[in-house]
């Protein structure tokens, strides 16, 4: 079992070495693509069943003793996100070679979005920072070379401002990986616990923001998310809903996990703090724009305030609420880009000024829009009302009354943002160039990509109908989170 | 009841699904569920009458507290009865009133699913079960104003209907969530039995309050519900005069009896109640389309509805659900009329009706009957219902807060007399007045609408209306048993309540006094005013404009924060950053970081000191230099002479390393730097040197500072120990830098090759495209290709 580990992150990478080898040959791209895809997520859900029945896996490389080696772990929180990272990464694929985003113009895509797929299984499995910061690291570079796939001025323009902060990031990781290893003479996270903790206050703290800025400008929060709405959106779409869905989020895992198991007692005032103006922020942002991957991008950012708020209150309940938010908002946030996607491949613009009524052409693309909206705005019921649901309890139970009203009046602004989207391009005439594209549904157009996205969206639905045995999931895994001698006992034994 | 809901959304789904092709037998089939559920309820009514309430529940996330779970009392069959009987009456309606139309399946789709969620509302036990049925109820409502989405203002206007009962929805969460916790309980008639109190309970009061407010289209959030009426006619008549406006009432109607007491609840229902009762009745009075007419007449009767049920005493809540009754018929009554006038004259414009009593006999009977039952006049019910209402105030005991509710209730129901007359006189006088004569307005009066330009209704259309005109008069001459079977629903909120009791004939008292002077005053209200032909602009209100010049403020105010924040300068965003960094090892400083350091050691070795001289003055001559070329080199100086300290140091493999890359970014600079401006770009604007150099200083020796606290608060011991004790014995290497790279954290080399190989990859590409772009320009042949987001050396700015 514990060998299925690393497979994770290997097959994929040997997938992309497949893939550069032949560059020629865009069919052989695609189906190692998809093997290696479909591979990465079937080990993944096999991990998480694994974990939940018989607890956390790991698997210590090179075969060293646990202190020793780069150890990769799976703990329930490690393993879900794993599962719902890896099955996006394969949808998006679908979806791109759909859009041919892979396209004789860009025969880089698949090896990039391969090693991304290596990345995303090596940034959420690894036990070891310096390990952590490496995966990091791939993640860079991979999206780097997708966000810069078609090498226009308008992507190379925001690919620079995306890996220059990026890579500021990186030095601050770096910085901060180096001073714990200095301080601690480990990186081992099942080590590092028990070390961080002998450590004397303000070298901790100092430790703590060291990484929260880095982990943070990665999750794009408050004031360190700038990048992302200049990036993003020049990207093309099958990129940016797997940029949007996961990248953010693998931001949001280091910080839950360095949070909760190496910095737990820590006043977290501050972090409640970040959260509150990020998710300000981000939908301030979001509600000034007037184009569909815009709004979008701004939205991102300030759902992360959501997640961010969850680790700042802390506690099992909270992390939980935390865990089902990511749960819900990976797939979600993916499907509204996928929308998106489809709405600029069929209209040529995602700018709410050129785009109208298109819900009268096609139904079913205004329900596959209108169900993730209304779920990001947090209204039952759909997925998104039960992750808010969960932080915001928290929130009240703990009297952290302006954070609950901060999360409340960011739903609402939420819902502004998205009624402005169904508004402007869903409903009203429809454009006359596009009028005479016919009566035939727009969906039909596009088979893979429609089919790929009405996937997710029923996946985000059906989070909501079975939220029970998944919030249950959830709470276990932030038990498991927030238990750090669980961790510690079983990465060395 | 589960099945029920079910079904409801399951013909929702079944219309709206297959689109267009629903579009003819969608609505009869939408309407079986509803009808369904009205023969249900009527079967369970007299097990309900006596006490047993069908109870389920479905536990959805049980950690969270959220369950679906419904509860059968009076209140909640005397609703159902509303909703799923005039539910069934408007689908069937709907069949006449929409010709053909393609759309018709998403319409029968939204209404029976809103059907499906007001039942919800209506039924629910679970605290946030009525939360989740009350946005269902607020989504389906958007969308079906929303209906005919051409119209900019049905787009505006649903837009504006979400955002306010989203906005009281989200304070009502906040509120419900409030109590289940001081409550510990997560279900109403629990949190009903056993009420907690203190500070938390009234506070999670005014937020329910709120939300039941907006519902409900009170004051100050009244003004979404006429613009509301862009809907088609049966949707409002259905959703925002029957149901969904009382959803907030309901609410308020359970919790009254426990918690009026508590805090500011009575007087802010009193207050809002009573504000809108009057601003509706004027609203109400100044309309020319009778659509809107009968929706600011809304606003109104909620208020009064709101002060009856929001007081909490047995009598105003049992005075209350006979209202509610009287309402449902009446108002519903009224709007299908005049769907029916509007169908049949093209227009429902009073000041271009004429003659309707003779060309519509039975629709204009059906405005008269239920007219009389707004205005009170006996032997409606409408009148049997305001008997007991005025009644009941006469001495409510709760002190000022009553005697206030009773001025103010008498005062607004002359409005109410007075807009009635209006109205049907408008609707149905052959001379209508408010045709103005001289007035700059006549010219929007078009040709007044005669018996010859209107084509006959069929009976199927007008079955519905008659149906529930006729009730209001039935009802009210069978007050008596109508009575009883009310105080037996009501005794389910408030067992005080079940005493009540309605007569048409209470013999002469203080309520018929009252009730006559109100008719005699509003009648003469009407007189005195007959001749005013104001009227007001469409639905556009004080209350609207400010939400409109609110909603652009906070667009206008987003956009000025996004273009502060989201300048599109990375030196900027760069700075923030490092800025953030610098912060942070400060505070971490301050906090106590610098007392580990503690006997510094400055120096290994006398080179030492002029070595890390030079380093530095190498790097200041960097920041100095102004060519490009010349910084490339000096850069390139100093990390020579770094890989040096790294020699005495006693590691020679990391200064071969940094010797090779300081060598090959020299190379690959001087290879970039041939394409590239000579001189470095000048600096943006806002920063001038001496900030650039504040934040790299501050950077600078808050790390470093921060670094040497760090490195002296070891005091485990290093794994370097167990990498250099197991290298030669376990790995078999004897250089353990070897061994470390390639075994022990082998795994880290792995992805570090593979950032390098996927770095090269993206390299690549990037040439292709440029040189692909290049051919394609040269192919466009002159024609600019620029990319509208801009060059891409704009970031430098």
């Amino acid at each position: 079992m514990n060998d299925l580990l690393p497979l994770a992150i290997v097959i994929p990478l040997a997938g992309a070495a497949v893939s550069l080898l032949a560059i020629r040959s865009r069919a052989t791209q695609r189906v190692v693509a998809i093997l290696c895809a479909v591979a990465t997520t079937a080990i993944a859900v096999t991990i998480v069943v694994h974990v939940d029945r018989n607890g956390t896996a790991t698997a210590a490389m090179g075969g060293w003793p646990g202190s020793i080696a780069i150890n990769l772990v799976a703990d329930r929180f490690s393993a879900l996100m794993l599962t719902v990272g890896s099955t996006m990464l394969l949808a998006v694929l679908l979806y791109a070679i759909g859009q041919r985003a892979d396209d004789e113009r860009s025969r880089w895509y698949h090896p990039a979005y391969l090693v991304l797929t290596a990345g995303v299984s090596g940034a959420f499995l690894a036990g070891d920072l310096f390990n952590l910061f490496v995966f990091f690291e791939v993640l860079l570079m991979a999206s780097y070379v997708l966000l810069t796939l078609e090498g226009t001025d308008g992507q190379i323009r925001s690919g620079t401002t995306y890996v220059v902060l990026n890579v500021v990031e990186s030095m601050v990781l770096v910085t901060g990986v180096a001073l714990i290893f200095a301080a601690t003479g480990t990186l081992n996270m099942a080590e590092l616990p028990e070390r961080l903790a002998a450590l004397p206050d303000g070298i901790r703290l100092g430790l703590n923001l060291l990484l929260l800025i880095a982990f943070g400008l990665k999750a794009a929060v408050f004031p360190l998310f700038s990048w992302l709405p200049d990036s993003y959106p020049a990207a093309p779409s099958p990129v940016s809903a797997v940029f949007a869905g996961l990248l953010t989020k693998i931001g949001v895992y280091a910080i839950v996990r360095t949070q909760t198991l190496l910095f737990p007692e820590t006043n977290r005032t501050l972090l409640l703090v970040v959260a509150g103006l990020t998710m300000a922020i981000g939908v301030f942002g979001a509600i000034a724009q007037s184009d569909m991957k815009r709004i979008l991008s701004f939205h991102i950012i300030s759902q992360i305030g959501y997640m961010v708020m969850g680790v700042a209150l802390g506690g099992v309940a909270a992390i939980s609420a935390t865990i089902f938010y990511m749960l819900h908002h990976i797939p979600v946030k993916t499907s509204l880009f996928l929308v998106e996607g489809i709405v600029e491949r069929d209209t040529g613009s995602s700018t709410l000024d050129k785009v109208s009524g298109l819900a009268r052409r096609s139904g079913w693309l205004a329900a596959l829009f209108l169900i993730p909206a209304l779920s990001l705005a947090g209204l039952p019921p759909f997925s998104g009302f039960l992750g808010k649901l969960g932080v915001v309890s928290v929130a009240l139970d703990q009297r952290s009354w302006w954070i609950v009203a901060v999360a409340l009046a960011v739903s609402l602004m939420t819902l502004v943002s998205m009624l402005k989207i169904f508004n402007g391009a869903f409903w009203g005439d429809p454009m006359p160039s596009q009028v005479t594209a016919g009566r035939t549904g727009v969906l039909r157009h596009h088979p893979l990509m429609s089919g790929v996205t009405v996937a997710v969206v029923t996946g985000t639905l059906a989070i909501a109908l079975f939220a029970g045995p998944l919030y249950r999931f959830c709470e276990r895994a932030a038990f498991d989170v927030t238990n750090t001698a669980s961790y510690t006992a079983a990465v060395i034994r | 009841m589960i099945t029920l809901l079910l079904a409801h959304l399951g013909s929702s789904l079944i219309c709206l699904i297959p689109g267009r092709r629903s579009a003819r037998w969608a609505l009869p089939l939408a309407a079986v569920a509803p009808a369904v559920t009205f023969g249900w309820l009527v079967s369970q009514s007299s097990a309900v009458l006596h006490g047993h309430y069908p109870t389920t529940t479905i536990t959805w996330v049980a950690e969270l507290g959220l369950t679906i779970s419904l509860r059968l009392d009076g209140l909640g069959l005397l609703m159902g009865l509303i909703v799923s009987g005039i539910g069934t009456l408007v689908l069937l309606y709907s069949t006449s009133y929409f010709g053909k139309r393609d759309d018709l399946g998403r319409l029968a789709g939204l209404l029976v699913g809103f059907a499906g969620a007001m039942l919800g509302i209506v039924w629910a036990d679970g605290l946030l079960t009525l939360f989740v049925f009350w946005e269902l109820t607020s989504i389906t409502s958007f969308l079906l104003i929303g209906f005919e989405d051409r119209s900019a203002t049905a787009r505006s206007a649903a837009q504006r209907a979400f955002l306010v009962t989203g906005g009281g929805g989200l304070a009502l969460l906040a509120g419900l969530i409030l109590l289940g916790q001081a409550g510990d309980t997560t279900s109403i008639s629990q949190l009903l039995a056993d009420p907690p109190s203190g500070t938390v309970v009234t506070v999670a009061l005014v937020l329910v309050l709120m939300g039941a407010l907006t519902k409900s289209a009170q004051f100050p959030f009244h003004f979404w519900l006429p613009g509301a009426m862009a809907a088609p006619t049966p949707v409002s008549a259905y959703l925002h005069s029957a149901t969904m406006v009382k959803a907030g009432l309901v609410v308020v109607a359970r919790f009254a009896p426990v918690f009026a007491p508590v805090g500011p609840w009575r007087w802010l229902v009193v207050s809002a109640g009573l504000a809108s009762l009057v601003i509706g009745g004027f609203r109400a009075m100044r309309q020319a389309d009778a659509k809107l007419a009968l929706a600011h007449g809304t606003v109104s009767q909620l208020g009064f509805m709101m002060v009856l049920l929001g007081l909490g005493t047995p009598a105003t809540t049992y005075a209350g659900m006979a209202m509610l009754l009287a309402h449902a018929l009446f108002k519903a009554a009224l709007f299908l009329s005049v769907g029916v006038v509007d169908h049949s004259a093209g227009t429902r414009d009073m000041r271009r009706l004429r003659g309707l009593l003779r060309s519509l006999p039975v629709a204009a009977g059906m405005i008269i009957v239920a007219s009389a039952s707004m205005a009170a006049i006996p032997p409606t019910f409408g009148f049997v219902a305001k008997e007991k209402a005025l009644d009941s105030l006469l001495d409510p005991g709760v002190g000022l807060v009553g005697w206030v509710a009773l001025v103010g209730i008498v005062l607004g129901s002359v409005l109410t007399v007075a807009y009635t007359i209006r109205i049907a006189v408008g609707l149905l006088g052959n001379d209508a007045p408010g045709v103005p004569a001289a007035d700059g307005r006549a010219a929007v009066v078009e040709t007044p609408v005669g018996p010859s330009s209107l084509h006959r209704p069929s009976a199927g259309f007008l079955a519905a209306p008659v149906l529930l005109a006729a009730l209001s008069v039935v009802f009210g001459l069978a007050a008596d048993p109508v009575g009883h079977w009310l105080a037996e629903a009501a005794a389910s909120i408030d067992p005080a309540s079940a005493s009540g009791s309605l007569h048409l004939w209470t013999g002469i008292n203080t309520p018929l006094v009252l009730s006559s002077l109100i008719i005699l005053g509003g009648w003469a209200v009407w007189w005195t005013t007959v001749a005013a032909t104001r009227t007001m602009d469409a639905p556009y209100s004080l209350a609207t404009r400010l939400y409109d010049h609110a909603y652009d403020a906070l667009l206008a105010g987003a956009r000025r924060l996004t273009v502060a924040t989201q300048s599109g300068s990375l030196p900027f965003y760069v700075g923030v950053v490092l800025t953030t960094v610098a912060a942070a090892m400060a505070t971490a400083l301050i906090a106590g970081a610098s007392q580990s350091i503690t006997d510094v050691k400055w120096f290994n070795s006398a080179l030492e000191a002029p070595l890390v001289a030079l380093t530095a003055l190498m790097a200041l001559a960097v920041i100095a230099a102004k060519q490009r070329f010349t910084a490339a080199v000096l850069l390139g100086g100093s990390g020579y002479l770094l890989a040096i300290v790294y020699l005495l140091q006693g590691a020679p493999d990391l200064a071969i390393t940094q010797f090779l890359v300081e060598t090959l970014t020299i190379v690959v600079f001087l290879l970039a730097l041939a394409r590239l401006p000579r001189d470095f770009s000048p600096a943006p604007p806002w920063a001038p040197a001496w900030v650039r150099i504040g934040i790299s200083v501050a950077v600078g020796v808050t790390v470093a500072a921060f670094a040497l606290g760090a490195s002296h608060a070891r005091t485990a011991p290093s794994v370097g120990e167990d990498y250099i004790a197991l290298s030669e014995p376990a790995a078999g290497g004897r250089n353990v830098v070897n061994v470390i790279l390639v075994d022990f954290r082998g795994f880290d080399t792995l992805g570090e090759i593979t950032v390098l190989a996927v770095a090269g990859a993206g390299v690549v590409n990037l040439v292709r495209s440029a040189r692909r772009q290049q051919r394609r320009k040269q192919l466009a042949d002159g024609v600019e290709l620029e990319d509208r987001s801009g060059r891409p050396s704009e970031v430098w700015r």
